[in-house]
């Protein structure tokens, strides 16, 4: 009986109900986007593995590791394998064209990252072939790449002597079940790598980005880490040992105040949003003072008269926050693909939706507050009086 | 034709307070988050773009996308030092150019933490090329060949061990800070020493870049065409302004999208909300609207007021958003130049362009959001309007 009358009530205004649950679902749409974006912005911390620690420069993120670390850091205790794990900034065709490739040892790559699956060609192929490259599903689609092609990457810090492109052949397609392991990355072999520096620029262009080690269960962390720095305490190239979260932190703080700076905008969405909600109630509690003044004579009690816009309320924003989040999920795989060179990562967590869904009505029930309570005080003598 | 009198479109506002309030703010808060982002894009241009200069050319290696990446031998260094006609020299006849190394190094941050700051060699000749534009406000410069260093304000404020008398170990040599520098540009945010110092400390065989300062009547198209594909020295030449501004392409143009996406989506809401106000507003008008009418107003001069007061509301949320984000301006925030992975700091700049174009946004918030319910009530029937209460 009283849905009916809700319904009722949001239809007798049917261009102010679908305006206001439009501005909701807007709303809704854009706190998911952007509390979204910034979990994805954290995501490669939290999604890192215990297990993996990172050698790298205490100098600089851009001063490379000689060779000779790798043999005394495998030395160490504890650890499974180490691999090397060059950052190689190139670029297809176009410097637009931009995702990340890496030249890795190969054949330990898969121990380390277990959460790369071969889905296309096969990893022995991958190993077989000296100019071999791994790539994710999201760069094979990206460039229409498949299994068997050849190519092209222009280095912008490893250029070809002759000013030509790296060619690498496709053997292999990795899918990633990990959401910040992002499928948009190009792996090749560091043997070919140095091959190719020895030959144009002499053994002293030799170097490793970074090693990635993984360790042994069991093994604390922190022991690795101290022994690992502990080598090369004295140089040539002091080395900062940590686990793959922190490495990835130091990335992420990067970002600055852009996290902050989105949280305020999607408070001002909020506040909007509020504000627009409230507007709408209070137009509706207005327009149905005389209504409700029939209502009241004819025996409707204060709280079923509070009820009834607290529902409508409810109805009209909770069905604006399922829609708003709805359409958020619509767009979350493009962007995801869009961002994903810069971020990956970019998932609607349950969580979100859940948030969004509290918020629309959250919003629903404050906006109802004012009218509602206004009407369940109503005299019906002064209601049906009223002039609207 | 008659138009209805402005001071009726004042008091209707005036009459229904709290839906003009609430749709002012709402308006506001969709404005301001407009303002905030132009004013962060205008904040990272002014430091960016503004200072560079046109009378500067910056040499890379061919293909290289910033200084990091690039690299001259010392040979190859030597010969655009010395051999370009296009470079402007000083009282005595020694070319104004720079051979200069960059690196981004890890440091620790005063509030814990690390952060890459850029540490650039410099050589003598990079002062006379920047003079009036590097003040040393504390201490003194470094002195060259020496291991001495010079910091940046912003620097020596964030980072650990960078006050002048400080030692501060790149690798493993130490340097002294012997002075804080000014510069209104991104330089700002650099520890600068001696090239040759720095190359050895942080064993860099190369160096990054070249820095070069033209004669007034040479033509940068024509030295960037000759060195393209020098056979000797293969170099990719950049006005300085144009390097700043390929540096900061990508942050820029991610900041401008955001604006876009944020303003049309809010946008959409308000506009909705503008709608659901003046429709309101009709609702409860329409008897009203009939006395005009039958007065003799037409109805295209109610389809205006209703227009005008729909434009006026916009215009309040215009100025409400403007204040909300007035404060902004001046506030500092950082983030990343992706293109080296360095730090930079700058400040949200709530200019008048910006706040033009954002009462701009708010009047066509306004105009929107009025149109439908001006429709609608040019085409009441006055009989009807006049009956209804």
């Amino acid at each position: 009986m009283s849905l009916k009358l809700v319904w009722r009530f949001l239809l007798s205004h049917p261009v102010r109900s679908i305006l206001t649950c439009g501005s909701i679902v807007v709303a809704v749409f854009l706190l998911c986007v952007l509390r979204t974006t910034v979990v994805a912005l954290g995501s490669s911390i939290e999604a890192a593995a215990a297990n993996r620690l990172v050698v790298q420069s205490s100098v600089s993120l851009f001063v490379p590791l000689p060779l000779s670390y790798q043999p005394k850091i495998e030395q160490v205790d504890g650890i499974e394998h180490v691999i090397k794990w060059t950052w190689f900034g190139g670029y297809y065709k176009d410097p637009q064209n931009f995702f990340a490739q890496f030249a890795v040892d190969a054949a330990a790559t898969m121990e380390v990252y277990p959460e790369m699956e071969i889905t296309e060609g096969s990893y022995d192929a991958f190993l077989a072939s000296r100019q071999g490259a791994l790539i994710g599903r999201d760069l094979a689609e990206k460039y229409e790449w498949s299994v068997g092609d050849r190519v092209p990457i222009i280095g912008t810090i490893y250029p070809r002597a002759d000013g030509g492109a790296w060619e690498f052949d496709v053997e292999a397609i990795y899918d990633s079940r990990n959401p910040a392991f992002g499928e948009q990355t190009l792996l090749f072999h560091h043997t070919y790598f140095e091959e190719v520096l020895k030959a144009e620029q002499g053994p002293e262009a030799l170097a490793a980005g970074v090693y990635i080690m993984r360790i042994e269960p069991g093994t604390e962390p922190t022991t690795v880490m101290a022994a690992v720095d502990a080598l090369f305490e004295s140089g040539p190239q002091r080395v900062q040992t940590t686990t793959e979260a922190e490495f990835n932190r130091q990335f992420v703080t990067m970002f600055g105040g852009i996290p902050t700076f989105l949280s305020w905008i999607g408070g001002s969405v909020l506040f909007a949003i509020l504000l627009a909600a409230i507007n709408t109630m209070l137009m509706a509690g207005r327009e149905r003072t005389r209504i409700l003044g029939v209502m009241k004579a004819m025996g409707f009690g204060s709280g079923s008269v509070f009820a009834l816009f607290v529902v409508e309320a409810v109805v009209l924003c909770g069905a604006g926050g399922l829609i708003g989040v709805a359409f958020a999920k619509l767009v979350e795989t493009p962007i995801a693909v869009a961002l994903s060179t810069m971020m990956p990562g970019f998932v609607l967590t349950t969580e979100t939706i859940l948030a969004g869904l509290a918020v629309a009505v959250g919003v629903g029930l404050v906006a109802a507050l004012v009218p509602a309570i206004a009407a369940s005080r109503l005299r019906p003598v002064e209601a049906l009086r009223a002039e609207v | 034709m008659a138009l209805v009198p402005f001071k009726y479109t004042l008091r209707s506002l005036f009459v229904r307070r709290s839906a003009t309030l609430l749709t002012v703010f709402g308006t506001g808060a969709t404005v301001a988050v407009l303002a905030g982002v132009l004013s962060l894009n205008k904040g990272f241009e002014a430091l960016f773009e503004a200072h560079g200069r046109e009378d500067l050319v910056v040499f890379l290696r061919p293909g290289a996308q910033s200084e990091g990446e690039s690299a001259f031998s010392d040979d190859r260094a030597d010969i655009l030092l010395k051999s370009l006609a296009e470079v402007a020299t000083n009282a005595s006849g020694a070319p104004l150019a720079s051979a200069e190394s960059f690196l981004a190094v890890r440091l620790r941050k005063t509030d814990g933490g690390e952060t890459n700051v850029p540490i650039r060699g410099v050589q003598p000749a990079t002062f006379a090329i920047r003079a009036g534009e590097i003040r040393i406000v504390e201490g003194r410069n470094f002195q060259p060949g020496s291991d001495e260093v010079i910091v940046g304000r912003p620097v020596s404020e964030r980072i650990r061990d960078a006050s002048v008398g400080d030692v501060l170990t790149l690798n493993t040599t130490p340097f002294r800070v012997v002075g804080i520098f000014e510069h209104d540009g991104p330089l700002d945010s650099e520890v600068w020493g001696d090239v040759e110092r720095m190359r050895v400390a942080l064993k860099r065989p190369v160096y990054n870049r070249v820095l070069a300062q033209l004669r007034p009547d040479a033509e940068v198209a024509a030295l960037a065409a000759r060195l393209e594909d020098d056979r000797q020295v293969p170099a990719k030449v950049q006005t300085e302004r144009e390097y700043l501004r390929n540096q900061t392409g990508m942050l820029s143009g991610a900041l401008q999208f955001l604006g876009f996406f944020l303003a049309v989506i809010m946008g959409t809401a308000a506009v909705f909300t503008g709608t659901n106000t003046m429709l309101s507003a009709l609702a409860s008008r329409v008897h009203e609207i009939g006395i005009l009418l039958s007065t003799g107003f037409r109805p295209m001069a109610i389809s205006l007021a209703f227009l005008l007061e729909s434009l006026l509301l916009g215009l309040l949320g215009g100025v409400v958003g403007c204040l909300l984000a007035l404060p902004l301006n001046g506030v500092e925030t950082g983030t990343t130049n992706w293109q080296t992975f360095t730090e930079v700091a700058f400040a949200f700049r709530v200019t008048p362009d910006v706040l033009v174009r954002a009462v701009g946004f708010a009047l066509i918030l306004g105009l929107l959001g009025g149109t439908w319910p001006a429709v609608r009530a040019a085409r009441l029937d006055p009989t009807d309007a006049l009956r209804r209460r």
